[in-house]
């Protein structure tokens, strides 16, 4: 009789404590940051205004989620090995989500299962992984990417003509300076891209991609190869360049060259680019969403730590800019970051 | 204890109802009433003082927390608003010098403008446009870009449509090679001379963002909480978070900002309580917005709050932890009470009460123990009276024949018998004969105080033979007392003790008086001789026993006078005065019986 009185005020006073603390206190909806999260951010090359704007999405996330972001990149995008030294050392700083931005497709899917192993959630940014280990992809649709950029070339071509395509990271083992040692396959977003152009091309029997070169990471590697495909074809109309840094070579090529009838479509938006574009050196661009890839990657890398339901798939979009509607405000704030 | 209770209002019809929500009797016990209802109000009244102690601090922390953004918000605002006079001043002074330069061309408006240009960070560039679009002069050092689309930017357009100074929204600067900038643009139709003749010319200012960021930036409302800043129609001048919302990747609710010029209130479309403080600079239109996180600007009401949930929640255990005791305190004694009472009730008179507690309980269990007390004291004395009571019936019994006494009497016949006083001898053998008769009274305890005043005159012959008339003796009695009933042999040890102890040793001759009498219904019979007396110690202790006569018939003083006292009471019995060298004299006392009453009963008790 006597405990169970005792057990009846202890239940009472829970109840009161749990009524009364329930009254005034209700948990924020916003995530923590009460404490800091080690985050690593490896991306391709630290180099170009492409990965620079990634890096200040990642940045703007960072600061705003409380997180101690650790950037890393080979100087190479072709830089295969040195990218998975990076990721092998993150594990092995206890990083607690690695965001990877794969220079190789099949290259670093054994790291990734490794991270995985480690309890390290792996979100991959921009470019694919081969591993079913990876949490989310946050990047744009290459497929859709490399579709846009063939269907305005096309169509400026007037459906007809010789078409080159410039590159990068090799997909396939015996071309190109891409490949290194043993592993053959290329990155996955160039592949896509590739593929994507090359899909949408074959719907037009006139015209022909006459040659498809790959550059590694420099603007005068991908300017050589410009030259190149020039000298080897000069029947050729229109070129489109699946990368920021081929698009640079290219466009300084065919300005310095004074082909102005050849009509080129660019990838990404650097203001090198932005500039050819404003002076008619290239008639198109296809960008993506560096600034979100980063920012979301971070978002969802401390979301999953978090424990929330992350996307499996998060694509952030690709636009076909050209002269005329660069200057509309919206894409105003896409192409030109807003750095202070 | 399992036997069904009294209801409690015995003449109200009991319903079913109420009698299965009877509470239980060990749920009525004090303890658990005094805590539950102790608990009950304590807690009550202290979480009703904290609701109002809440709701006033509440109040009053949301109200600084108001007040004090407001003050930043208007803070920022004055700041920009010294800033933007300090852009138009800029672009009026320019203005000045191109209209008062003589033409367009000269190289001291050149050089003015390059001063102009390099005193300040945040200028971006300077250039005059033609009403076509057509660039004439600018700062020196930049290249027009083609296709820059300039006729149809904002800029260029309203400052043709109006006269007056304008301000665009941010923009990219896509003029100029270099850098793509983003700027705000002022603009206005102004004069020119060129070659002598007066144009009409487009001026442009560019100023970047730098000094609108370095006012905003140190706004700081709480932890979350930031400024932005919106132009008339809604775009975003500054913003914390400009990127993420250029990239779509946060949205913010302007809306119901741009309908008012100054304004606070509570916004609650984002799903979080959040103040807003709208503030519009004059010049340009341009609206301060300060956001503020509701449950982080007044972070006091939530320390508020966690403190006042602790604190009730300490006052609730204590107030149990007490309340218990208190109760404890209190129902602890009582219930101890009544476990010792159950005890008495069962019958072991024994078991001492000693609860302490409070006064009330103290008080009842020290009268209870009296109570008790003198319920053992009551007991004992039956007890004792009882076995009194039988030992003087024996005693009495055992004095009926006093062996002793016969001896001595038949060894004083003898020497009468020898010396041939054959009267004498048959005085002596006569009184003998009537003393004993007397004295066993057919086994009687109750007798007229006739016999017992004849057996003490037998027994007074008998001793004045013996003692050789060493005295003289004298019964007087009231006719009335005669009748009168009294219980035997209540004379003789009074008479023997005068005899032995007063008379004997006598050198003169002694005189014993007895006498009797009625009054007022009271029977008082006095002895009194002229003896030695007795000295006031042996006259306090005779009848507490003190003294036992070592000769004489063996029925002490004490056993008349107690005997006495358990036949008539306590307050009936013997009385002595004495004085040495003088005599003594015995007072008997007791009620006035008419003989033949209750002599029933008294045979009864005699032959158990």
């Amino acid at each position: 009789m006597r405990s169970l009185r005792v057990w009846l005020t202890i239940l009472l006073c829970g109840v009161l404590w749990i009524s009364v603390s329930s009254c005034f206190n209700a948990s924020p909806a916003y995530i923590s940051t009460s404490k800091t999260r080690n985050i690593h951010l490896v991306v391709k090359m630290n180099k170009g205004d492409y990965w620079n704007t990634l890096k200040l999405g990642a940045e703007a996330a960072a600061k705003e989620f409380n997180v101690n972001l650790t950037f890393k990149a080979p100087d190479s995008e072709s830089d295969i090995e040195e990218q998975i030294v990076m990721v092998e050392e993150s594990i092995k700083e206890k990083a607690d989500v690695i965001i990877l931005a794969a220079s190789s497709y099949m290259g670093l899917a054994q790291v990734v299962d490794q991270a995985a192993y480690s309890r390290i959630p792996v979100i991959s940014v921009d470019a694919e992984v081969g591993s079913a280990r990876v949490r989310s992809y946050v990047g744009s649709n290459g497929y859709e990417a490399g579709q846009k950029s063939a269907e305005r070339l096309i169509e400026l071509l007037k459906g007809y003509g010789e078409i080159g395509i410039l590159n990068f990271t090799n997909s396939s083992p015996d071309q190109g300076p891409g490949s290194t040692g043993s592993i053959d396959y290329g990155a996955r977003d160039a592949d896509e891209r590739e593929k994507g152009f090359l899909n949408y091309a074959a719907r037009y029997p006139n015209v022909k991609v006459v040659q498809i070169s790959y550059t590694s990471s420099s603007t005068s590697e991908a300017e050589s190869l410009t030259r190149e495909m020039l000298e080897e074809h000069p029947g050729l109309r229109g070129i489109a360049t699946l990368n920021e840094i081929a698009s640079q070579g290219a466009a300084k090529v065919i300005q310095s060259a004074g082909k102005g009838y050849l009509k080129m479509i660019a990838f990404d938006s650097s203001p090198s680019m932005m500039e050819s574009l404003q002076d008619g050196t290239v008639q198109a661009t296809v960008i993506q969403n560096p600034f979100s890839n980063g920012y979301l990657a971070v978002k969802y890398a401390v979301e999953a730590l978090e424990g929330m339901d992350i996307p499996e798939r998060v694509d952030t979009g690709t636009k076909l800019i050209d002269l005329e509607n660069m200057l509309w405000p919206e894409n105003q704030k896409l192409l030109f970051p807003f750095v202070r | 204890m399992n036997k069904p209770k009294e209801p409690v209002f015995p003449l109200r019809p009991p319903s079913p109802k109420r009698g299965k929500l009877r509470i239980p009797s060990k749920l009525r016990s004090i303890q658990l009433i005094i805590t539950l209802t102790f608990t009950a109000v304590t807690v009550a009244v202290a979480v009703i003082v904290s609701i109002m102690l809440y709701g006033k601090f509440a109040k009053t922390a949301e109200e600084n927390a108001n007040l004090n953004m407001q003050q930043i918000i208007e803070q920022v605002n004055y700041n920009l608003e010294l800033y933007v006079k300090g852009m138009g001043s800029i672009f009026a002074t320019a203005e000045k010098q191109i209209t008062s330069s003589p033409s367009i061309d000269s190289p001291l408006l050149n050089e003015r403008m390059d001063t102009l240009m390099s005193s300040r960070e945040d200028l971006v560039s300077v250039a005059v446009f033609t009403p076509q679009g057509q660039y004439v002069v600018g700062t020196p050092g930049q290249n027009l870009r083609l296709n820059t689309g300039l006729e149809s930017q904002s800029w260029f357009t309203t400052a043709k449509r109006t006269s007056e100074i304008s301000y665009s929204a941010p923009h990219i600067q896509n003029l100029f090679r270099g850098r793509y900038t983003w700027v705000v643009s002022i603009s206005k139709l102004i004069q020119y001379q060129e070659n002598g003749e007066l144009r009409t010319g487009v001026l442009l200012l560019d100023f970047n963002f730098r000094t609108i960021d370095q006012l905003s930036k140190q706004v700081k409302l709480g932890k979350r909480g930031y400024a932005y800043i919106l132009d008339p129609l809604g775009n975003i001048v500054y913003h914390p978070q400009q990127q993420l919302i250029y990239a779509g990747l946060k949205y913010e609710n302007v809306e119901p900002v741009l309908e008012y010029a100054y304004r606070s209130y509570l916004d609650e479309s984002t799903g979080e309580k959040r103040f807003i403080t709208v503030r519009t600079l004059a010049q340009t239109g341009w609206k301060i917005v300060g956001v503020a996180y509701y449950d982080e600007i007044v972070t006091t009401k939530r320390d508020l709050n966690q403190f006042l949930a602790w604190f009730l929640g300490v006052v609730l255990v204590c107030v149990i932890a007490v309340s218990v005791f208190l109760s404890w305190l209190i129902a602890s004694p009582i219930r101890k009470l009544e476990r010792t009472v159950k005890q008495v009730a069962e019958g072991d008179l024994n078991t001492p009460i000693n609860v302490s507690g409070a006064y009330e309980v103290e008080q009842l269990s020290k009268r209870f123990n009296m109570m008790l007390q003198r319920i053992r004291q009551l007991m004992d004395q039956i007890i004792y009276e009882q076995e009194t009571k039988r030992k003087g019936e024996l005693e009495v019994l055992q004095s009926q024949i006093n062996p002793h006494f016969l001896y001595n009497t038949l060894n004083s016949v003898i020497r009468l018998a020898e010396r041939g006083k054959t009267g004498e001898v048959v005085t002596m053998i006569q009184s003998l004969s009537r003393f004993f008769r007397i004295s066993l009274s057919k086994g009687k305890n109750i007798i007229t105080i006739q016999e017992e005043l004849d057996h003490i005159r037998h027994y007074l012959v008998i001793q004045s033979f013996r003692f050789k008339n060493k005295f003289r003796y004298e019964i007087t009695a009231q006719e009335e007392v005669l009748q009168c009933q009294t219980i035997k042999l209540i004379l003789q040890p009074i008479v023997e003790n005068a005899l032995y102890h007063g008379i004997e040793m006598l050198p003169d001759e002694g005189l014993i008086s007895i006498t009797a009498e009625l009054q007022d219904g009271l029977v008082i019979i006095r002895v009194s001789d002229n003896g030695l007396g007795m000295s006031k110690e042996t006259m306090n202790v005779i009848l507490s026993g003190g003294v036992k006569s070592t000769s004489g018939s063996g029925v002490g003083v004490r056993n008349v006078h107690e005997r006495i006292g358990l036949y008539y009471g306590r307050e009936y019995g013997l009385s002595f005065q004495s004085e040495i060298e003088e005599g003594t004299v015995v007072t008997l006392i007791f009620p006035a019986r008419p003989a033949g009453e209750g002599m029933e009963e008294q045979k009864e008790e005699m032959n158990p």
